[in-house]
């Protein structure tokens, strides 16, 4: 049984605007799965239908095996949620938000109390539970947002965004504790606007643009379809049209895609045809800034696939 | 009722660790019972006949109550945990969605009762006599907070409608119309023509009435009945509006 699947899932907004459209879903039993895309991609409104928050324009999703429109109180039973804004009460403390999610689990009494104790000391916040949250720094509150989507031990973990803002460190801990909770059985939903995150913390990756998947699979499997090496010439101002003319018919060359300011190639023997490349330039009197050699990466599969390079963009976090 | 009782506690920790939330609305009532009775009292003394042979502070007393249960509060706590998600989180959690609302409601009745119970005390000490005794003074404090409850309903609806704190804070205004047009100084035959309609319309005025006959009467239950009739109507509809916009808050 998938974990989650989504056939023709859409969303539309007031005013016309196509959110999500039609995305097909299939996720395994305790697999991580990534969903990657910048900022207004459709990851949030994604999570958001999968975890019974927003009702789809049309479509149809199981989480857990249960479609989340007809029986979404047995979807919330199944399933954990840590949303981008991270939902947290400033007036309680670590340990009374936790006991109180408990409840709200149905645990209550010396169960929520060592449940809650145990998940403190899991995502290593026994100091500062008996703190007001608000008190707390960006990665604190992050960390007990996850433990309070943990309390009832989830099938399913949403994870919406779950290190965007948080310093390297902090991002670690939270891959860590990801990981960990995974080991344990439970399947993971994250969305994320990091290359690096996708690409070493999460099992497939599906690339969100423009509300739609545009490439789906394993990182490796991705980066394979890419073909060999990635030549990167900067234009820097040089005519794009010119230059991939100047460089058509290079020995390997499967083909050249273009983004602001700079052509990707994707050669059979990258380090091998840098002197051609450099000689076909000077040859036609263009001149370009540096010329760089690298594996494909999901940026490149990102590049590939929407014409442009993912640029992640930084939200304040408290 | 175990997630009511949860949220509800919740609440009332909030009431309890954000006294800077709740000291102002008590400020009001009482400055208002002050500056009133300062620059009116001597104009109603207590043989003016509608006071029958209470101090004017009696007879504003009710209304001080009323300033003090008839807040944003709840409103203003909602939107703040919309605005920094805690909301969502309650919503997906495995709970009647009624229960957040009943939660908050729950804090309104606890702060209604310590408040209006304050104003009351200070009343008392200002010289009003509670006719009615020890059980009708019990009476005005629980039906104060009620109108308390009532009164809530009006900033919840607005705050899930709107998702907006401004929108939620400028529900005060509705503040000066349902208190104001009412026989807050003067009973109904004392005011012009078009403010006694004005008075007649706005149920308010029944519980004011009611609650000043507690005051001033003793036991009249005609009024009182009017005014409980208002409070749970005003309760029973406000809450419902309340219920049918969390229910369809995602739609």
């Amino acid at each position: 049984m998938n974990a989650i699947a989504s056939s023709s899932l859409r969303r539309t907004f007031r005013g016309g605007i196509e959110a999500v459209r039609d995305i097909d879903l299939s996720v395994s039993e305790k697999e991580i799965f990534g969903f990657l895309g910048p900022n207004g991609a459709g990851k949030t409104t994604t999570v958001r239908m999968l975890c019974t928050l927003l009702p789809p324009t049309s479509g149809t999703a199981t989480v857990a095996g249960i479609d989340v429109l007809k029986d979404p109180d047995k979807v919330r039973r199944r399933i954990g949620v840590a949303l981008q804004e991270i939902g947290l009460d400033p007036v309680q403390t670590g340990r009374e938000l936790l006991e109180l999610q408990c409840g709200l689990y149905g645990i209550t009494g010396k169960r929520a109390r060592e449940r809650s104790q145990e998940l403190l000391e899991l995502v290593g916040l026994l100091d500062a539970a008996d703190r007001r949250t608000k008190t707390y720094s960006g990665g604190m509150k992050r960390r007990l947002d996850l433990a309070s989507a943990l309390v009832h031990k989830p099938e399913v973990l949403f994870l919406d965004e779950p290190t965007t803002g948080l310093d390297p460190a902090s991002r670690l801990t939270i891959w860590d504790e990801v990981r960990r909770i995974n080991g344990e059985g439970a399947t993971i939903f994250l969305t994320t606007q990091y290359l690096e995150e996708a690409d070493k913390l999460c099992d497939r990756v599906a690339i969100l643009d423009g509300g739609q998947i545009v490439a789906e699979g394993t990182p490796e499997q991705l980066k394979a379809q890419m073909g060999h090496d990635v030549v990167s010439v900067s234009l820097n101002g040089a005519d794009p049209a010119a230059t991939e003319a100047a460089l058509a018919g290079l020995t390997g060359l499967e083909r050249v895609v273009s983004a602001p300011g700079a052509l990707a190639l994707y050669v059979e023997d990258g380090a091998g045809q840098v002197a051609e490349i450099v000689r076909r330039l000077d040859r036609d009197q263009i001149q370009v800034g540096a010329i760089s050699v690298s594996r494909p990466s999901l940026d490149d599969v990102f590049l590939q696939a929407t014409g442009r390079r993912l640029e992640v963009e930084e939200e304040e976090k408290p | 009722m175990t997630e009511v009782l949860l949220l509800g506690r919740r609440a009332v920790r909030e009431v309890a660790r954000y006294p800077e939330a709740t000291i102002p609305t008590l400020f009001i009532p009482l400055f208002f019972l002050a500056v009133n009775l300062g620059q009116i009292q001597k104009t109603f003394p207590s043989t003016t006949p509608f006071l029958k042979g209470e101090s004017y502070v009696a007879f504003q007393l009710p209304v001080s109550l009323m300033f003090a249960v008839a807040t944003a509060t709840s409103g203003l706590a909602l939107v703040t945990e919309i605005d920094n998600g805690y909301l969502d989180k309650l919503l997906v959690a495995p709970i009647r969605r009624s229960s957040i609302i009943f939660g908050r409601l729950a804090a309104d009745l606890v702060r209604g009762v310590g408040g209006s119970a304050l104003v009351l005390l200070v009343g008392l000490a200002f010289g009003a006599d509670i006719r009615s005794g020890v059980l009708g003074a019990l009476v005005i404090v629980l039906l104060a907070a009620l109108f308390g409850v009532a009164y809530a309903g009006f900033a919840v609806l607005i705050a899930l409608r709107t998702r907006n704190v401004q929108a939620t804070q400028s529900s005060f205004i509705l503040f000066f119309p349902l208190l104001f047009l009412t026989p807050n100084f003067v009973p109904f035959d004392r005011l012009s023509s078009l403010m006694d309609t004005l008075a007649h319309l706005n149920p308010v005025s029944y519980v004011i009435v009611g609650l000043r006959s507690l005051v001033i009467d003793g036991w009249k239950p005609g009024e009182l009945a009017v005014a409980v009739g208002v409070i749970l109507a005003m309760g029973a509809i406000l809450t419902a509006l309340s219920l049918r916009a969390i229910a369809t808050y995602d739609r």
